[in-house]
């Protein structure tokens, strides 16, 4: 059989967006759209694209969903906010979706006569909080409760997990299994990653569908929470753990939520960098969890398990390197969100410093991108001192306001960074929608991001 | 040591500023649809032509006019009535004709603006109230939420029903057609008559949509027609004959070639109707 992206005539090339809470999932889908449209209709939307292409034409057309289970990701409605006068930021989004574009591209060199090169681009709106249990992959019940409960310890999530680690110590090591308590353990473990996630802004919440829970009835194996020990109530709950893991595992072959080729993880690094150190070493340790496990994904997941069983140990690893590149995700795009909030000379900054917290390889790139731009770059001179900083309207206001947020480090900031404070973002207005979104939308970064993840196709 | 490093800080400018707007229309992109070609020398010389013409008659009219009255006051009257009853026919048939091609405008702004997420239902709205069956979907279209329901709601009412009596006249054209070439022994004569009722068809398609063209409104209607049937690529000679016929000096020779027998004729009328109604459709049918 054909692999599901090879249709008749047409390759199906699916992306997954996925972010951290907050991350800006629904307005950097929003503007992937409506700028190819834009590209597709011959405007200037997307100047890196432009570039790449050369003198060929890219068409773009929105695909029907046809029988799609999927619900369709409702772009128009979410540009209708943007463009409006006064403009509204898109409503987070609480179910997955999908959005799919008919590209048509001229093929290049011999090829030119040939028809146009036809690709069905599939955007899913991933949950974010489903990527993190790819980590979760791989560990034991054991090592997973242990790491959590000593997470749940420190700051900042101290203070609000008070009362469930003192539940857990509570809990006799010979205890029996009784289902009522554990119910109870769980509705308290839910409740504290919904506060940690909702006040604090961590990212690192584990396991991801208790917080995002796929569609239908809650399954018996979602009920366990970190337990340590070796009672018999631990023992159920580590054989929960792992149907969950069997269950995550089904998901990413399945034709819903799996076949993704390609990736973005989207992460709001500066707001990280507001919180403080502890909500940014939670960021950042989340990140470069997810980071991992798509690597090791890569090499392992992806690659048939028969082919792996039959392949003898002499093949070189290019050939399992090459059926991973053929069957899984072949790029990952690590990207910081909101970059237009601070001045043009720390963007490249910013993508340093993603960079540094997920790794690099060859499939894999970082970058700092403004799916909706909202500010202007000026030189401001404060302490007698000039310095790039922002300026833009800020939602419900008239007056424009100027923002130096603080300089961002191109890695990992040590002490001597948080002795001034990183200021928060504030929520400024998105800029004008040219054409109603027909025109596209302005951005940042954009069309970089988009050449690296359709490079092989362009 | 000193840490030389600027402390943060956000502030408010005093004086309000207009919203950011990163992206006003590059030179030379206009919104779709609303490129219009300059006048080709041609026209402007038979404007030209036109203006002399009846400019002229109308001012040796006028000296008619006074020279009879002079001459006698009801040879004055007379000839004032037969004056004013011929130039105000001939003003007539001037404003059908700009009423015609400014239908065509009109086809051709709602087209856009059903395009446009914020602008279809008004849109929409516009166009149904055109049509005897649209007060019947007003409501629905009032009541979507999703500006894309819009479109597939009039695709599927008044559209559709468009498009089925388009192609019943065009079913009637073509027996019509398929009578009168059988009947006639000259392949000439055959083009002409294909010419003469393709043309008919296409007026009959527009009035049925709502347009009235004259004979201008007639012919840019059937270089719309052609195009929208150069897009479906597979009725283009259909639509080439007629217009040709019409639009050619030598329309026999050209006919006479074409028209191959009474079957194709007919056939070609039937797709004729349904160009016609893309043609004069704001929307397309797919």
């Amino acid at each position: 059989m054909l692999p599901a992206g090879l249709q008749l005539g047409r390759r199906t090339v699916r992306i997954g967006v996925t972010g951290l809470a907050r991350s800006g999932k629904t307005t950097l889908l929003t503007s992937i759209a409506a700028n190819l449209i834009a590209h597709g209709a011959g405007l200037p939307a997307l100047p890196a694209l432009t570039a790449r292409l050369g003198a060929r034409q890219m068409r773009v057309a929105l695909a029907q969903n046809g029988v799609a289970a999927m619900p369709r990701f409702d772009h128009l409605a979410h540009l209708a906010a943007l463009a409006n006068d006064p403009p509204r930021w898109p409503s987070r989004t609480g179910a997955a979706s999908l959005l799919s574009l008919d590209l048509e591209i001229d093929r290049t060199g011999l090829a030119a006569a040939l028809p146009p090169r036809q690709i069905r681009l599939e955007l899913l709106d991933y949950p974010g909080e489903w990527l993190l249990d790819l980590p979760l992959q791989g560990q034991t019940f054991a090592d997973w409760s242990a790491a959590t409960l000593e997470r749940l310890g420190r700051n900042p999530a101290a203070a609000l997990a008070r009362d469930f680690l003192d539940f857990v110590r509570s809990l006799p090591d010979d205890g029996a299994v009784d289902e009522s308590l554990i119910r109870h353990g769980v509705a308290r473990y839910v409740a504290l990653l919904k506060a940690l996630r909702d006040e604090m802004g961590l990212a690192l919440l584990q396991p991801g569908r208790f917080l995002m829970p796929a569609p239908g009835a809650v399954p018996d194996w979602m009920q366990f929470f970190p337990l340590p020990g070796a009672s018999r109530l631990a023992a159920m709950m580590a054989e929960r753990f792992e149907a969950y893991c069997q269950a995550v595992r089904d998901d990413l072959v399945s034709p819903a939520f799996g076949r993704v080729d390609r990736l973005v993880v989207l992460a709001d690094i500066l707001s990280a960098l507001h919180a403080g150190p502890a909500a940014f070493a939670d960021m950042a340790g989340a990140l470069g969890l997810v980071a991992e496990a798509l690597r090791q994904r890569r090499s392992t997941v992806d690659f048939p398990q028969w082919l792996s069983d039959w392949v003898p140990d002499w093949v070189p690893g290019w050939i399992a390197g090459l059926t991973a590149a053929l069957t899984g995700i072949s790029r990952t795009a690590f990207v910081a969100t909101k970059c237009d909030h601070v001045a043009q000379r720390q963007r490249g900054n910013l993508a340093r410093l993603v960079s540094s917290l997920t790794g690099a390889d060859g499939r894999t790139a970082s970058f700092a991108v403004a799916a909706v731009r909202c500010t202007e770059d000026i030189a401001w001179t404060l302490d007698g001192r000039t310095i790039s900083a922002v300026r833009g309207r800020v939602l419900g206001s008239e007056r424009p306001l100027r923002s130096y947020p603080g300089e961002v480090p191109d890695h990992a900031p040590d002490k001597a960074f948080w002795q001034y404070p990183f200021l928060s973002l504030p929520t400024f207005e998105p800029a004008r929608v040219p054409l109603n979104g027909r025109g596209g939308v302005s951005h940042i970064g954009i069309d970089n991001l988009l050449v690296f993840l359709l490079e092989d196709l362009l | 040591m000193s840490d030389s490093r600027i402390r943060p800080r956000i502030e408010f400018e005093e004086a309000p500023a207009p919203r950011l707007d990163f992206d006003p229309l590059p030179v030379g992109v206009a919104p779709t649809g609303s490129v219009m070609p300059e006048s080709g020398t041609v026209s402007t010389i038979l404007t030209g032509i036109a203006v002399l013409v009846l400019g002229m008659a109308l001012l040796q009219t006028l000296n008619f006019v006074i020279a009879q009255f002079d001459r006698s006051f009801v040879l004055g009257c007379v000839t004032l009535v037969v004056g004013v009853v011929g130039f105000g026919l001939i003003g007539s048939g001037v404003r059908r004709e700009l009423r015609g091609l400014l239908g065509l405008r009109v086809v051709d702004r709602l087209r856009e603006q059903l395009a446009d997420p914020m602008q279809a239902r008004q849109a929409a709205l516009e166009w149904l109230a055109t049509l005897p069956e649209g007060p019947l979907l007003a409501e629905a279209v009032r009541g979507a939420n999703d500006p894309q329901t819009i479109p597939a709601l009039l695709r599927a009412g008044p559209l559709k029903a468009l498009r089925e009596r388009s192609e019943a006249l065009g079913r009637a054209a073509a027996l019509q057609i398929f009578a009168i070439t059988a009947a006639v022994p000259s392949p000439a004569l055959d083009g002409v008559l294909v010419g003469w009722r393709g043309a008919r068809l296409v007026r009959q398609v527009a009035e049925l949509h709502g347009l009235r063209p004259g004979l201008f409104g007639t012919l840019s209607l059937l270089r719309r027609t052609a195009m929208a049937a150069g897009a479906a690529t597979a009725t283009n000679l259909a639509v080439d004959t007629v217009t040709r016929s019409l639009l050619s000096n030598s329309i026999v020779g050209h006919l006479a070639g074409d028209v191959a027998g009474a079957g194709v004729a007919a056939r070609r009328m039937v797709v004729l109707a349904r160009a016609a109604a893309t043609a004069c459709s704001p929307l397309d049918p797919a």
